[in-house]
């Protein structure tokens, strides 16, 4: 999408461009998660560490990113 | 429905979930199986794009949307992110590209959905829907890939 496309669809603000930002944000949110949570357990942190870092518990920290 | 898959177009619908969870998304949408399409020699042929080419037009699209609430995501550090041991559901306009396949696939007096008729469904979706939005992404006529699909031989 080029710049001028867009610029018109905010000006008419095309609520599919505001949707599309918050699916995206989720999807950074869940790709950043996983690069930080690999980088942590290079570095040694345990899984109950990590899990307190995300406000979630040692198990399903485990659950999605445990081989 | 899913007996009624030939055993390609049931790889497509595992390719799709692939994309759907390396992306992080919780649901399998119209553009995760618009890429799971496009892990089918035949589907790039007639699409005349392949897999690389539309994983990088969706990032395309999430990092404009994203410049647009003011998020820069050069240089931030990613990855894919694991496989999820939850059900990944449907999203609606995904679901509703089945029923529309088997149709492409009583047309095609065909006996089994292929990736071609999952294809076919795919092309008559409708802006805002994320598969046509990614079609318009690529810049890809859908007129010339439907004739490419149907002309017989």
């Amino acid at each position: 999408m080029n710049a001028g496309d867009l610029s018109e669809r905010l000006r008419s603000h095309d609520p599919a461009v505001g949707l599309r930002a918050v699916g995206a944000l989720h999807r950074l949110a869940e790709q950043v998660e996983a690069a930080a949570v690999a980088r942590a357990r290079e570095q040694g942190w345990s899984w109950e560490q990590i899990g307190d870092a995300l406000g979630v518990s040692r198990q399903s920290v485990h659950a999605k990113y445990g081989k | 429905m899913f007996e009624q898959f030939a055993a390609e177009a049931r790889a497509t619908v595992a390719s799709a979930l692939e994309e759907t969870t390396l992306r992080g998304d919780r649901r399998i949408g119209t553009e995760h199986l618009l890429l799971g399409v496009l892990h089918d020699p035949g589907a790039v042929r007639a699409l005349g794009t392949d897999l690389e080419t539309a994983r990088s037009a969706l990032d395309a699209l999430d990092r404009s949307a994203l410049a647009v609430v003011g998020i820069d995501v050069q240089g931030i550090e990613r990855a894919p992110v694991p496989a999820s041991r939850k059900r990944t559901p449907f999203t609606s306009g995904a679901r509703a590209v089945l029923p529309r396949a088997l149709a492409e696939t009583k047309k095609a007096r065909s006996r089994r959905i292929t990736p071609e008729h999952l294809l076919l469904a795919l092309l008559d979706c409708e802006r805002p829907d994320p598969a046509a939005e990614l079609l318009a992404e690529l810049d890809i006529d859908r007129t010339a890939v439907r004739a490419r699909l149907t002309q017989p031989g």
